[in-house]
C-alpha cells in the first residue's frame, strides 16, 4: 500500500527518514535534507560571503555529501563560497590510497581544487610504520593528533578562512558519551560546539552536525554519489568502538535519543571550580597547544626514540617517562665512564691525575675480569695481561684518527669539543637499549685513546650532541 | 588472602583486587556512609530526617547503617531524628515488597510511613501511618506508566517520587532527605540522563545534593559504595532486600541497555564507574537564569535560549520541513513557535526532557494531569 509524501506534494513516499519517522518522496527528502543543512549555516553563522573554505575530504560518505550539498548551496543560496577540497593520506594500505583515488574522483566531479598532504612528508612516519612501532592499541590516537594538525597546516597553506569537516550526529554524540565515559572534561566541553577554533587558528566548522548517519546513508544512496565505504583497519580496536556500540542500541529503541545526547552536550557546562587548561604555543613547532610541548611533537618523539607509551596515557607521566630514559642514558654513560676510567686505571695508576709510567702492572690476578665490575679503586688490578694498549694493532679507521688527532702520550685536556663518544660493548650497553645511534651519548674521559678496543661503530669524531632534539617539559 | 587493613585473614576481595576480612570490610562501608555525609557539612545536629526505602538491596543497607549509626553511645553517634518512607508502586509487587519492608522496620524498631505513588496527584497527601489506599480503584499511574515507551517511563516514575518526596518532607517538616542510590547506579543514570536530554540537571541529579527544592535538600550518601559492596554487606550481616533487583526496568529501555553496557565495560576497564561519577561531579549547566523560572515537573531551572543554535532548533525545523511544501524561503525564518506539538511549553513551563515526555503522552487528559502542579 503505497505511503503519500507526507509533505503533500501529492506523490508516493519513498523513504522514511529516521530523524522525524516521515515519510517522504526522493525529492522532498532531498530537499528537506539540504534546506536543513542550509538552516545550520545560516543560523550558525558558520560562513561569510567571499571566505575561502576548505573541505577536509576522506572520500568516505561524509565528506563526499559534504562536498556535494555544499556545492549545491552555495550555488543555490549564493553564499558566494570559494570552496576546494583537502585530503590527508595517513599512508594505511588498503584503506588511505584507495579512498584518495574517490577523492580525486570527487575533485573532478565537482570541479574543486585538491590538495593532499602526507603523514610521510610532515612527520617522516606512515600509519603503517607507527603501527608496527606501537602495536595494535592507541592507534587512533597517533592519527588523530597528526591528522589534525597536517589539516591545520593544510588550511594555512590553502590560505583558507576555515575548514568543514563531515562530523555528523552520530558522531558528536559518540564523542559526548566518550568523553564522559573517560572523565575528559576539557573535550566534553568543546565537543558538541559547531565551530572550533580559538585566536590564532584557522577555525573548524561541522555544517552536518545536526544530519543522522542513516539519512547521509540513504541521501549519497539515491544521488548516486561515489564514495569509499571500508573502515579503516585498525579501527575495530579502539575505544570509540564502545561508545558507537551502545549509541547504536540506543538509536534502535529510541531515534531521537542521537539529538538529545547532543542537547545534553550543548547544555553542560564545566563548574568554575574545576580547573581547565590554559591555551599556549608549543615551544618547538609553535602549534597551538595546551601542554608547554604539543602532543604531535611528544607522539613524535616518543616514535624516533622508540617509547611508544610517550604520548599515551598522562602528560605529566611522559616529562617523567623522558626523564627515565635520559637518566638511564646517563647512567649507562656513567658506568661507561667508570669502567673506562677503572680500564684506564688498571693498566697505568693514576696517582693525584698524573699517569703512572712505572711497571706496576702486577701479575697477581690471572683471570680477566670480563665483566668490567670492579669497585675496588686501586690501580693495577691485574688487568696487566689485557692487551689493551694502545700499541696493539687497530684496525678501525675511526680510532686511527682519533689516535691521530688526541695523541697518545698526553692526557687529552677534558673541553667539550673534543669529547669522544664511545659504545663500550659490554653488558650495560644493555641499558642504552633503543638507543637508534651511537650519537646520542659521549664519554667524557681523559685517556679513552688507550681504551679504544676493536669497535666497529665508535663515533668518528666530537659528536657534541647531547641528546638528539633536546626536550625540557 | 590477607586483610589490607588489619593484616589478618581476609576474606574477600573487591575490585579484583583490595582484600579484606569481613571486620575491616563493614567498618570501612560504614566509615564511607558517615564520611559522605560529614565531609559536606549540611546536617545539623538532631535534624529531622525523611529516610526513603524502595525495598532494594542499597535500601535494605541503608536501614541498617542508619540503625548502627543510631545505636552507638557516644560521640560519633549519627544524630538525626528519622523518618522512614516507603511508596508502593502500583505493579504486581508493590504489596509484598511494602510488607517486606514493613517487617524491615520493625525489626529495627523504627516507625515507617507507606504511600501509595497515585498520591502524586493529590495537593495534599494524607499522612497515616502504615495505611494502604484501596487498590480496588484504577490506578492512574499505572495509566501513565503504561501508555510511554518504556525509556522514559523510569524517568517519569522518578520525578513522582521526588515529588512526593518532597511533598512528605514539608509536611513533617524535614529539612533533609536521604536516598539510597550507590555509585553504579549513579553512573547508569549519568548516561541515561544525557540520553534523554537531561545533560544540564547533572548536578541536581547525580551529585550528592539536589538542591532544587527551596527549603528541602535531597541527599545521596550512599553513592560512594558501589554494588559490588552492597551485595558483600548484605551477605555479611546475612540480610535480605525485599526485591532483588536492584533498578529494576520495565523490558528493554534506554536505561537497562546502558545498565548492561556499564557493568560489561566494568569488567574491562574497572574503573568505569568511578570515573563516571567524578565526571558528572564537573559538570554544572550553562543557564544563567536570572528569572528563576522552574519546570513545573522536575522544578529544574528551565534552559534558556541563550544559543545561537540547539538541538531543540534543528529538531523543531526538521518536523517543520518534513510536514508542510514550503517553497518559499520566508518560512525558514519562523521557526520558534511558542505552543509548538514536538516540544510543548519549552522555555515556558517545562524543561527540555519533560516536555519531550509530555509530548509522548497520548492521553492529552493524562498530560494535564501529570502538569497539574503548575497551580502550586
Amino acid at each position: 500500500m503505497p505511503v503519500p509524501c507526507r509533505t503533500g506534494c501529492g506523490k508516493n513516499a519513498m523513504l522514511k527518514r529516521p530523524k522525524t519517522g516521515d515519510a517522504l518522496c526522493k525529492e522532498c527528502f532531498f530537499w528537506a535534507f539540504e534546506t536543513e543543512i542550509h538552516f545550520t549555516i545560516t543560523k550558525g553563522e558558520l560562513f561569510k560571503k567571499g571566505d575561502s573554505v576548505a573541505v577536509a575530504a576522506s572520500g568516505g560518505k561524509d565528506s563526499t555529501v559534504l562536498a556535494h550539498v555544499l556545492k549545491t548551496l552555495n550555488e543555490r543560496y549564493n553564499y558566494g563560497l570559494n570552496l576546494m577540497l583537502l585530503s590527508i593520506d595517513e599512508g594505511i594500505t588498503g584503506y588511505r590510497d584507495d579512498s584518495l583515488e574517490t577523492v580525486k574522483q570527487n575533485r573532478d566531479d565537482y570541479e574543486m581544487a585538491l590538495k593532499i598532504l602526507s603523514y610521510k612528508e610532515l612527520y617522516g612516519w606512515t600509519m603503517d610504520e607507527i603501527v608496527a612501532q606501537i602495536g595494535r592499541k592507541n592507534n587512533c590516537t597517533f592519527c588523530g593528533v597528526f591528522r589534525r594538525q597536517a589539516l591545520d597546516r593544510g588550511a594555512a597553506m590553502l590560505n583558507v578562512k576555515c575548514i568543514a569537516t563531515g562530523h555528523n550526529a552520530d558522531d558528536i554524540a559518540e564523542t559526548v558519551l566518550m568523553n564522559v565515559l573517560r572523565g575528559d572534561i576539557a573535550r566534553l566541553k568543546r565537543c558538541t560546539a559547531i565551530s572550533t577554533g580559538s585566536e590564532g587558528t584557522i577555525p573548524r566548522v561541522k555544517p552536518l552536525k545536526y544530519t543522522y548517519e542513516k539519512e547521509i546513508v540513504m541521501y549519497a544512496h539515491y544521488k548516486k554519489l561515489v564514495y569509499f565505504s571500508t573502515e579503516c583497519v585498525f579501527a575495530p580496536n579502539a575505544y570509540r568502538g564502545h561508545a558507537r556500540a551502545l549509541l547504536k542500541d540506543m538509536e534502535k529503541i529510541r531515534p531521537t535519543c542521537i539529538m538529545d545526547i547532543i542537547y545534553s552536550g550543548e547544555t553542560m557546562e564545566v563548574k568554575e571550580a574545576v580547573s581547565l587548561p590554559s591555551q599556549r604555543v608549543c615551544i618547538r613547532c609553535n602549534f597551538v597547544s595546551s601542554q608547554e610541548v604539543c602532543k604531535a611533537c611528544v607522539l613524535l618523539e616518543g616514535l624516533n626514540k622508540g617509547l611508544p607509551k610517550l604520548g599515551i596515557g598522562k602528560s605529566s607521566k611522559a616529562k617523567r617517562m623522558l626523564e627515565e630514559y635520559n637518566a638511564k642514558q646517563h647512567k649507562s654513560l656513567e658506568e661507561a665512564i667508570k669502567d673506562i676510567n677503572e680500564e684506564y686505571e688498571k693498566n697505568n695508576c693514576i696517582s693525584k691525575g698524573k699517569v703512572c709510567r712505572s711497571s706496576c702492572k702486577s701479575k697477581q690476578t690471572a683471570q680477566i675480569n670480563k665483566t668490567h665490575k670492579t669497585t675496588s679503586e686501586t690501580c693495577c688490578n691485574g688487568q696487566s695481561d689485557e692487551k689493551l694498549n694502545t700499541d696493539n694493532d687497530i684496525t678501525n679507521s675511526k680510532v686511527k684518527v682519533l689516535l691521530k688527532e688526541y695523541g697518545l702520550s698526553e692526557p687529552a685536556q677534558d673541553d667539550s669539543s673534543n669529547l669522544i663518544a664511545v659504545k663500550i660493548d659490554h653488558s650495560n650497553t644493555e641499558k642504552v637499549g633503543n638507543a637508534t645511534n651511537d650519537d646520542d651519548f659521549e664519554v667524557d674521559s681523559h685517556n679513552t685513546d688507550e681504551q679504544i678496543v676493536d669497535e666497529d661503530d665508535t663515533c668518528g669524531g666530537a659528536c657534541g650532541k647531547i641528546d638528539s632534539l633536546h626536550i625540557s617539559f | 588472602m590477607i586483610c589490607r587493613k588489619c593484616s589478618g585473614p581476609g576474606s574477600l576481595i573487591i575490585r579484583k583486587e583490595y582484600c579484606y576480612c569481613n571486620d575491616c570490610f563493614i567498618t570501612n562501608i560504614n566509615h564511607k556512609f558517615r564520611a559522605c555525609i560529614g565531609k559536606n557539612k549540611i546536617l545539623s545536629p538532631n535534624e529531622k530526617v525523611l529516610i526513603c526505602l524502595s525495598g532494594d538491596a542499597s535500601s535494605t543497607v541503608l536501614l541498617d547503617l542508619i540503625h548502627v549509626g543510631l545505636s552507638l553511645n557516644n560521640h560519633k553517634k549519627l544524630r538525626v531524628i528519622p523518618y522512614f518512607l516507603h511508596i508502593i508502586e502500583r505493579d504486581s509487587e508493590g504489596e509484598e515488597i511494602s510488607k517486606v519492608i514493613v517487617e524491615q522496620c520493625k525489626n529495627y524498631n523504627f516507625n515507617i510511613t507507606l504511600v501509595n505513588i497515585d498520591e502524586y496527584f493529590n495537593k495534599n497527601i494524607l499522612c497515616n501511618d502504615n495505611t494502604m489506599k484501596n487498590h480496588y480503584q484504577p490506578s492512574i499511574s499505572k495509566n501513565v506508566l503504561l501508555n510511554i515507551p518504556t525509556s522514559i517511563s523510569e524517568d517519569v516514575l522518578t520525578k513522582m517520587k521526588q515529588n512526593i518526596f518532597i511533598k512528605i518532607a514539608k509536611q513533617l517538616k524535614c529539612r533533609i532527605i536521604f536516598t539510597a542510590e550507590t555509585t553504579t547506579l549513579l553512573a547508569t543514570r549519568l548516561l541515561s540522563n544525557i540520553a534523554i536530554g537531561r545533560g544540564s540537571q547533572v548536578e541536581n541529579d547525580i551529585g550528592f545534593a539536589d538542591k532544587r527544592e527551596e527549603n528541602v535538600k535531597i541527599l545521596r550518601p550512599m553513592r560512594d559504595i558501589t554494588n559490588e559492596e552492597i551485595d558483600h554487606y548484605l551477605r555479611i550481616k546475612e540480610l535480605n532486600p525485599a526485591t532483588d533487583i536492584l533498578g529494576k526496568g520495565y523490558g528493554t529501555s534506554l536505561q537497562s541497555v546502558i545498565r548492561n553496557f556499564v557493568l560489561d565495560l566494568q569488567e574491562n576497564y574497572p574503573a568505569t564507574v568511578s570515573t563516571i561519577c567524578k565526571t558528572a561531579d564537573k559538570i554544572g549547566s550553562v543557564t544563567d537564569n536570572v528569572n528563576k523560572k522552574k519546570c513545573i515537573i522536575c522544578q529544574s531551572n528551565l534552559d534558556c535560549n541563550q544559543l545561537n543554535l540547539t538541538a531543540v532548533d534543528a529538531t523543531m525545523f526538521s518536523r517543520k520541513v518534513s510536514s508542510k511544501v514550503i517553497n518559499s524561503n520566508e518560512n525558514l525564518k519562523h521557526i520558534e513557535e511558542g505552543n509548538n506539538l514536538m516540544f510543548p511549553f519549552i522555555y515556558e513551563k517545562l524543561c527540555y526532557c519533560c516536555s519531550r515526555n509530555i509530548s509522548q503522552l497520548n492521553d492529552p487528559m493524562l498530560q494535564t494531569l501529570v502538569c497539574r502542579n503548575d497551580d502550586k
